[in-house]
């Protein structure tokens, strides 16, 4: 019979034997996520269904909110340990592109070939390489009140910059404004982008944007404010504050991307099928503000990391997250399936939808510069204060312009 | 008569070998030894987490640094460029001094409220617990209520001033160039009142009520008693409300981030605010660090003045 010694000495052996056999195979990676903490069981199943398949992997998930994950991956650079695999929203990516933050994933393109749609997947190209891969994907486009545009007697969408203003004008009263726009990551582009105005020059190192056809935009712009045309939140407001305005009904059009949609219907009693319209804004431009993937150049396991970028867009997980979400994801034969279906479940839903697929090929305000962040910064504050009536347009673009070279001189 | 320890001790004077030196048999010696070791811990975590930085700080506001890329040796161009070229930090600068200048308003606000809960007014107990309330509230609590409170579309400032006939269209207070900095700092006197009025109160039922006494039967009339009794004997708890008034001036950070972000354009920016934002949003650490260095710099005159306002010992121990 075996007494408690020879147990334990059979204990310890059998944990002897089997050590080397698993420090030889366990591999980490980590899974940096922005904002997307309630898709937590698909992204535990996705994980899951890696670790099985890749055993001796473990997958370490890290979910920041917006504003907190680039400090967060800035300190995780900072001390060498950047998490494998990060998703970024907007334009942040391109300055750890440039910066040699990431991996440059143009060898494993091939891997994926015809995957994604091409015209998102361009827009994480820098310096003609693929910096990463499209996660799920959003543009901007107009939503209106239908109600409110009948009232004011206007037929349908504009169809150009003035037409927009006017129209939101005549839907300015007492607790009525004509048009919002969301402002951040350059949403609110469009606009000018009809009007023709280039913030840069094609080479991208120099200012474009201080032209008296940009001033005019502008005056228009603030004078569309002052009236009431215009909602002032356009040009203060971030996200909760302009979505939640136009889903208390007394506002004509929003100019947002497609997640307001769940934000503001969530919010809107008013909000269906009669009442909401959907287009695109003038000109069928549109500013991308999607989510990539992409690999930490410093991840110790990079291949393994672009195998867990590959398992979460392929055909099955991405379906997953298209359908939880309700949000396209940038792999075309996904994004066609959940168009067909969505097309008799909720035709509202699918409208808005299929605007993110059209035009594809008129994306603007994703200038492909790594001073991206730095530019904004410096153009945004100016500009805001020509729109709300502080300086006169063209002493603000001046100033946009001095500050905007500046940043640029500092390549 | 002959002291025969005499040559041992001069020995140990001489720290002689086989003999420890004198003045490590001292008692005032061990003394300071033990308090060395008690205040070790605690200077260890200082040096570590304030001085080290600090340090840091000062060698990166002279180098080129990012997370993403080696540090390069640039001079005092990263201080050229803040303070000639710049107009954002001054737009900071201005608004921390603004927010300085608020203390003293807050402070005095607070004094009235402590007279007159120290007085025999019915109710004081309720009075100076209502007030002190705000305090305890977490920061960023009290910047989301305050937000709500000033908006356009639901906020009760907006629905009040429009029910009493004031105004026709709500105000975006904080979404307007000039309401913005106002009412972050109406919110922020609002939440620390209580804690001046606390610390002066304090300061108050410190004063012997003799000295009251003895005035009064001299005949000195209320507004003297205050100037020349009160105030002078409140130096000590004035002068901690002033440097924690100027502390909190450069660490609203939570306030201003939760309720304007520094915006609308940098109307609200502080100089803490736009250090966060040169280092998170632009990655330009190196001008972080710089913005830093300028900032303490700011902080070491500004409470040196204080305290030559206050008549230049203030924090310093009483002995009887």
């Amino acid at each position: 019979m075996l007494g408690r010694r020879d147990v334990l000495k059979g204990a310890v052996a059998a944990t002897a034997l089997a050590t080397p056999a698993l420090a030889q195979s366990h591999k980490k990676i980590a899974f940096l996520t922005w904002n997307i903490i309630d898709q937590e069981n698909l992204i535990r199943g996705w994980i899951k269904s890696f670790e099985a398949a890749n055993p001796g992997v473990e997958i370490e998930w890290l979910d920041k909110k917006g504003p907190e994950l680039p400090p967060f991956y800035q300190t995780q650079l900072a001390a060498g340990t950047p998490p494998d695999v990060i998703n970024t929203q907007g334009g942040l990516w391109l300055e750890y592109a440039a910066n040699g933050a990431l991996l440059d994933l143009t060898p494993h393109m091939s891997e994926v070939q015809g995957r994604f749609n091409k015209d998102y997947l361009a827009n994480w190209t820098y310096d003609g390489r693929n910096w990463m891969v499209p996660f799920y994907i959003t543009k901007t486009l107009l939503f209106y009140n239908k109600p409110m545009f009948r009232k004011a007697g206007l037929d349908g969408p504009p169809n150009s910059f003035e037409a927009l203003v006017a129209g939101a004008e005549k839907m300015a009263g007492a607790d009525t404004t004509g048009f919002l726009t969301l402002n951040f990551d350059w949403l609110y582009w469009p606009l000018f982008a009809e009007n023709d105005v280039h913030l840069l020059t094609p080479d991208l190192k120099k200012t474009a944007f201080n032209t008296p056809r940009t001033a005019e935009v502008v005056e228009r712009l603030a004078k569309a404010t002052e009236n009431g045309g215009v909602n002032q939140i356009s040009w203060t407001g971030r996200w909760v504050e302009p979505n939640g305005a136009f889903a208390a009904g007394n506002v004509g059009m929003l100019h947002a991307h497609s997640p307001a949609y769940f934000f503001f219907k969530g919010q809107g009693s008013w909000v269906n099928g009669d009442t909401l319209g959907v287009a695109q804004a003038p000109g069928y431009w549109a500013t991308p503000n999607s989510h990539g993937l992409g690999v930490s150049k410093g991840s110790k396991n990079p291949e393994l990391a672009w195998a867990f970028i590959k398992h979460v867009t392929d055909n099955q997980n991405a379906m997953r997250l298209a359908e939880n979400r309700r949000i396209l994801t940038g792999n075309t034969e996904v994004d066609q399936k959940l168009l067909a279906r969505l097309k008799t479940e909720d035709p509202l839903v699918h409208a808005i939808l299929l605007t993110q697929v059209e035009h594809t090929d008129k994306l603007v305000g994703n200038w492909r510069t790594p001073l991206d962040s730095r530019i904004k910064d410096a153009f945004w504050p100016e500009l805001q204060s020509a729109l709300l009536g502080r300086k006169p347009a063209k002493q603000a673009l001046a100033d946009a312009d001095r500050r905007v070279s500046r940043e640029l001189a500092r390549v | 008569m002959v002291d025969a320890a005499a040559p041992s001790l001069v020995r140990a004077e001489r720290g002689e070998a086989g003999t420890p030196p004198a003045w490590i048999n001292r008692r005032g010696t061990r003394r300071v030894a033990l308090v060395v070791c008690f205040l070790l811990p605690s200077l260890a975590t200082f040096a570590l987490y304030r001085v080290v930085p600090l340090f840091w700080n000062v060698v990166l506001s002279f180098q080129a640094w990012s997370p993403m890329k080696p540090a390069r040796f640039v001079g005092w161009d990263n201080y050229e460029d803040l303070l000639f070229y710049d107009d954002v930090f001054w737009r900071a600068l201005t608004n921390t001094l603004l927010w300085i200048a608020a203390a003293p308003v807050a402070i005095v606000l607070a004094l009235g409220i402590a007279l007159l809960v120290d007085s025999d007014l019915r109710g004081a107990g309720v009075y100076r617990t209502i007030v002190f309330l705000s305090y305890p509230l977490m920061t960023v609590a009290v910047a989301i209520i305050w937000r709500w409170m000033y908006d356009e579309r639901g906020g009760l400032i907006n629905w009040a001033l429009r029910s009493a006939g004031f105004i026709e269209k709500p105000i975006a207070f904080l979404g307007n160039f000039d309401w913005a900095l106002p009412c972050v700092l109406i919110t922020d006197v609002w939440q620390v009142i209580g804690f001046y009025m606390i610390v002066l109160l304090t300061g108050l039922q410190a004063i012997p009520p003799h000295l009251y006494e003895a005035a009064r039967v001299d005949g000195v009339p209320a507004y003297a008693r205050f100037l020349r009794i009160t105030l002078p004997l409140l130096r000590p708890s004035l002068f901690l409300c002033a440097v924690i008034g100027l502390l909190n001036s450069f660490t609203s950070f939570d306030l201003v981030y939760i309720m304007t972000n520094g915006g609308p354009g940098h109307a609200t920016e502080l100089l803490i605010t736009y250090i966060y934002k040169l280092g998170f949003g632009q990655t330009r650490f190196d001008a972080a660090a710089t913005a830093t260095v300028v900032q303490f710099a700011l902080l070491l005159v500004l409470t040196w003045l204080a305290n030559h306002g206050a008549g230049g010992n203030a924090g310093a121990v009483e002995r009887d």
